[in-house]
C-alpha cells in the first residue's frame, strides 16, 4: 500500500508550511485544502519535482490513449 | 508688566502621580471611606483625593482630579496660617510652585516608565496572542489529519518550530 505522508511545519507566527509526497498530480493540493482549509491564506505554492514527474507520466498515458483510439 | 508662566505637566495618571509624590516623600495618602473623617481640610475632602504630608492654612494639601487632571488644592497665601515667615525661609519648606515644578519633573520621569511598562505588556499581550494562535494552528491540524485518517507525529525542526509529520496509507 502506497503511503501518502505530509508534513506540516507551524512558524513562529502560526503560519504554516506544508509539503506532500506521496500523491499523485493535484491530489496534494486537494488534500492540504481538505486538512488545512486553505481557502484564501495560501501566499505560494511550489509543486516539487514528483509533481510535475507525476504531471508528465499522466500526460504522456493521455496521449498514448489517444494515440490507441 | 509682562510674565511669562509654565504651566506644570497636567497631571493626568492616578499611579504615576502617586509613584511621583512617593518619590518626592509626600506620603501621599489616597481617601477611602476608612480614613476619610480623620482627615480635615477647610475645603472639604472627598473620597478619591491623594493627600499628602504638606500642610497650610486650609489643612493638609491635597490632590482632586476635576476636569480630566489632578489639581492641587492648596492655600493661595503661603504667608497665612501655619507656614509663617520662619518656615518660608526653611531650607526643608518648599513652596507650593516650587513644589509643583519638582513633582512635574518627577512625574514626567515616572510617566516614561509607565509608559515603557505599558509597552512591555502590550508586548506580553502580543505574545500571549501568537503563543494561542500557534497552539490553535496545531490543535486544528492534529484533530483534522487524525479525523482523515493519518497517523500524526509531532517533532520541532532546527528553528524550534512545530513540525507535525502526517502519514496514511492508501
Amino acid at each position: 500500500m502506497p503511503e501518502q505522508k505530509i508534513v506540516i511545519t507551524i512558524d513562529d507566527d502560526g503560519a504554516i508550511t506544508a509539503k506532500t509526497a506521496g500523491f499523485k498530480g493535484e491530489s496534494c493540493l486537494e488534500a492540504l485544502e481538505d486538512l488545512l482549509e486553505l481557502n484564501g491564506v495560501v501566499g505560494e505554492v511550489k509543486k516539487t519535482d514528483e509533481y510535475h514527474q507525476l504531471q508528465a507520466v499522466k500526460k504522456a498515458h493521455i496521449q498514448t490513449i489517444k494515440g490507441r483510439s | 508688566m509682562s510674565a511669562v508662566i509654565k504651566t506644570t505637566t497636567p497631571f493626568a495618571i492616578e499611579t504615576v502621580l502617586i509613584k511621583a509624590l512617593a518619590v518626592l516623600g509626600v506620603e501621599p495618602l489616597k481617601v477611602d471611606a476608612s480614613n476619610i473623617t480623620s482627615l480635615k481640610h477647610n475645603g472639604g475632602v472627598q473620597l478619591g483625593d491623594i493627600f499628602t504630608n504638606r500642610k497650610d492654612y486650609n489643612g493638609i494639601q491635597h490632590f482632586r482630579f476635576e476636569q480630566g487632571r489632578w489639581i492641587l488644592r492648596h492655600d493661595s497665601d503661603e504667608m497665612n496660617g501655619h507656614i509663617t515667615a520662619s518656615t518660608m525661609a526653611s531650607r526643608e519648606y518648599l513652596s507650593v510652585q516650587k513644589f509643583l515644578s519638582l513633582l512635574s519633573k518627577e512625574y514626567d520621569i515616572v510617566y516614561q516608565e509607565y509608559l515603557q511598562e505599558l509597552a512591555e505588556q502590550e508586548r506580553l499581550r502580543l505574545e500571549e496572542q501568537r503563543k494561542k494562535r500557534v497552539e490553535a494552528t496545531r490543535l486544528q491540524a492534529i484533530e483534522k489529519a487524525k479525523s482523515q485518517g493519518y497517523s500524526v507525529k509531532e517533532t520541532h525542526n532546527i528553528k524550534g518550530q512545530i513540525q507535525l509529520v502526517l502519514t496514511r496509507m492508501v
